[in-house]
């Protein structure tokens, strides 16, 4: 049986009045993308924090590649990589000389042309860091991150403040890595994010964690109802429709405007039976649209959580 | 056997506490010099503060006053008085105010957090600037020396050299130590300015920099003389002082010095491990 990367069994962390992490466990394993999400102050930093040995916790059972984080090994940082959210920098040395110098504080670095070939910096390698964009700022973390050539790799929102084209350039970079077999614990605010790197996504609300599973099947958003949306031409009523299969899983709502909204567990029958309809009696309804629930819905389910999951202790 | 357990094992024998692990970290450290070196040069802020400022002072000060002479000292030349005046200072900007300020903006910038998350012990990082300032101090004292002699014609010290040089280390390696420790009393680089020069001025115009206080009130000389930067000026003047027989160590002004000394480790070593503190 294979060493988990990350075993957290019942955390606690406690700051003076509140209770930011309150039982949490979980696994990663090897090789595997876990991301772990959450509103503000649900605790992920703190859980973040702790299991990369920045802070320490009051109870429970945490090992990081074997070790226990709090210790605060050498050895342990050697095999790890950490992309923090707000990581400062040497800005008077260009992008080459850093890659360099913090490539010599581990035993085995990673050649510093190949990795900034790998964060796509290349035409920047002589640019101070001072002089960087914030994408590129970004893009030199990661690679400070990657120097020590680490089995498990944290990213604290590696994303946050690219625009749309170097987000997708730095999720290739991240998806590529994976393939290298590198363990690596994410967290963010995007679903989009989660969604496209993740292959298991723990939602944290309130220092607990409330769900977890894969970006598909996460608060049983597989087996959540199909949404099928559509309008009507003018004049036509719901009253027009066709019977529609699904049973008392499918309902109908008029919202107004012609436009109507269905849910329904039998999504690919209803389609059917709503396109063939429209075809058969040559009804033109437009704006035709068949989805699932987005990891989104799923979150903001999951998220709005009553007050009592969240753990303000009486003073 | 596979590749994790070969790995691991090969980890704890590259960390078995001993002299390999020592002498990597040390030739780490002196790496580190390299590239603080590197970005202190590029820091025009800093290269200006160490080395046009005192500079600068030597040239207004040694114009004004060529060819004086101090009575109360016997005739010297104000020039021979001023150059080791004007090192002592130039020595207290490299080392206290500069190294205060590069900690600060370590910290403040969040380099020293992206630091813990790296193998590098922390000591071997401050060591590397440690090593720098006191380049950075002894390239300021070499132009301060030769632009004192060639343009003011001041007197180069010969056999007072080990006075010069021994004080020099001493007063320096303390003030080092102590500027990484007010790091901790600087709250950001921008009021850190302000606050090292509210330390460091009133202390430098009490402390035998710009003219001799010679005739000053004695609680005045107490003060000053409890303070680092008088016994460095003071035993800096003796040793370039051309009519010093000997070789130019002044020891109560070492021993003062010892002292600061002894307190900037315990201070550094103190703000070393508050920068490793965990909550």
């Amino acid at each position: 049986m294979t060493e988990p990367a990350i075993d957290v069994r019942d955390l606690h962390k406690r700051y003076d009045d509140l209770q930011a992490v309150a039982g949490v466990s979980f696994t990663v394993s090897p090789g595997e993308v876990f991301c772990l999400l959450g509103p503000n102050g649900a605790g992920k930093s703190t859980t973040t924090e702790i299991l990369e040995g920045h802070r320490l916790a009051d109870s429970g059972h945490v090992r990081v590649l074997g070790h226990d984080p709090a210790a605060s090994e050498r050895s342990l940082r050697e095999r790890i990589g950490v992309v923090l959210q707000a990581g400062g920098i040497q800005e008077e040395l260009t992008i080459a000389e850093l890659v360099e110098m913090y490539g010599r504080w581990y035993e085995r670095p990673r050649p510093v042309d190949e990795l900034i070939d790998l964060v796509q910096l290349d035409a920047r390698r002589d640019t101070r860091a001072g002089d960087l964009s914030g994408g590129q700022r970004r893009r030199l973390d990661l690679a400070l991150g990657l120097v020590g050539d680490p089995d498990l790799l944290f990213l604290d929102e590696p994303t946050t403040g690219f625009d749309p084209h170097a987000r997708r350039q730095a999720w290739s970079t991240i998806r590529a890595l994976c393939g290298l077999g590198k363990t690596v614990f994410l967290t963010t605010h995007f679903m989009d994010e989660a969604q496209y790197l993740a292959d298991r996504i723990a939602v944290m609300v309130g220092g607990r964690l409330v769900a977890e599973g894969s970006p598909e099947s996460i608060g049983g958003r597989d087996a959540l109802p199909t949404e099928i949306r559509f309008t009507l031409p003018a004049g036509a009523g719901l009253g027009g429709l066709p019977d529609l299969p699904g049973g008392s899983t499918t309902t109908v709502r008029d919202a107004g405007d012609g436009a109507v909204h269905v849910t329904t567990q039998a999504g690919l029958a209803v389609t059917h039976a709503i396109t063939g309809w429209a075809l058969d009696a040559g009804v033109a309804i437009g704006q035709l649209s068949v989805a699932q629930p987005t990891l989104e819905d799923v979150y903001l389910r999951l998220t709005e959580q009553p007050a009592d999951t969240t753990q303000e202790v009486p003073s | 056997m596979n590749a994790a357990a070969t790995r691991s094992s090969s980890h704890v024998a590259a960390h078995r506490p001993g002299t390999g692990a020592l002498r990597r970290d040390l030739r780490l450290a002196a790496w580190q010099v390299r590239y603080t070196q590197r970005s202190f040069w590029r820091s025009r802020r800093a290269a200006v503060m160490s080395i046009a400022f005192p500079l600068m002072f030597l040239a207004i000060f040694g114009s004004l006053n060529t060819g004086e002479t101090i009575d109360t000292r016997g005739g010297l030349a104000f020039i021979d008085f001023f150059v080791p005046g004007i090192i002592a200072y130039a020595v207290t900007l490299t080392t206290f105010n500069s190294t205060a300020m590069t900690m600060t903006a370590l910290r403040e910038r969040g380099v020293l957090k992206r630091l813990r998350t790296t193998p590098l012990p922390t000591w071997v990082y401050v060591a590397g600037i440690v090593g720098s300032t006191i380049l950075v101090m002894v390239i300021s004292t070499a132009i301060l020396l030769v632009v004192g002699t060639a343009l003011f014609g001041a007197h180069i010290p010969t056999h007072t050299m080990p006075g010069v040089l021994i004080t020099l280390a001493l007063g320096s390696v303390a003030m080092t130590m102590l500027g990484i420790g007010a790091s901790r009393l600087v709250t950001s680089t921008e009021s850190g300015m302000g606050v090292l020069t509210m330390i460091t001025l009133p202390i430098t115009f009490i402390s035998n920099v710009f003219y001799p206080l010679d005739g000053a009130p004695g609680w005045l000389e107490d003060i000053a003389k409890a303070f680092p930067l008088r016994p460095l000026a003071d035993g800096l003047q003796h040793a370039f002082d051309p009519a010093t027989t000997g070789a130019g160590l002044v020891w109560h002004d070492l021993a003062v010095l010892a002292v600061w000394a002894v307190a900037g480790a315990v201070i550094m070593r103190r703000t070393i491990r508050n920068l490793n503190a965990r909550d």
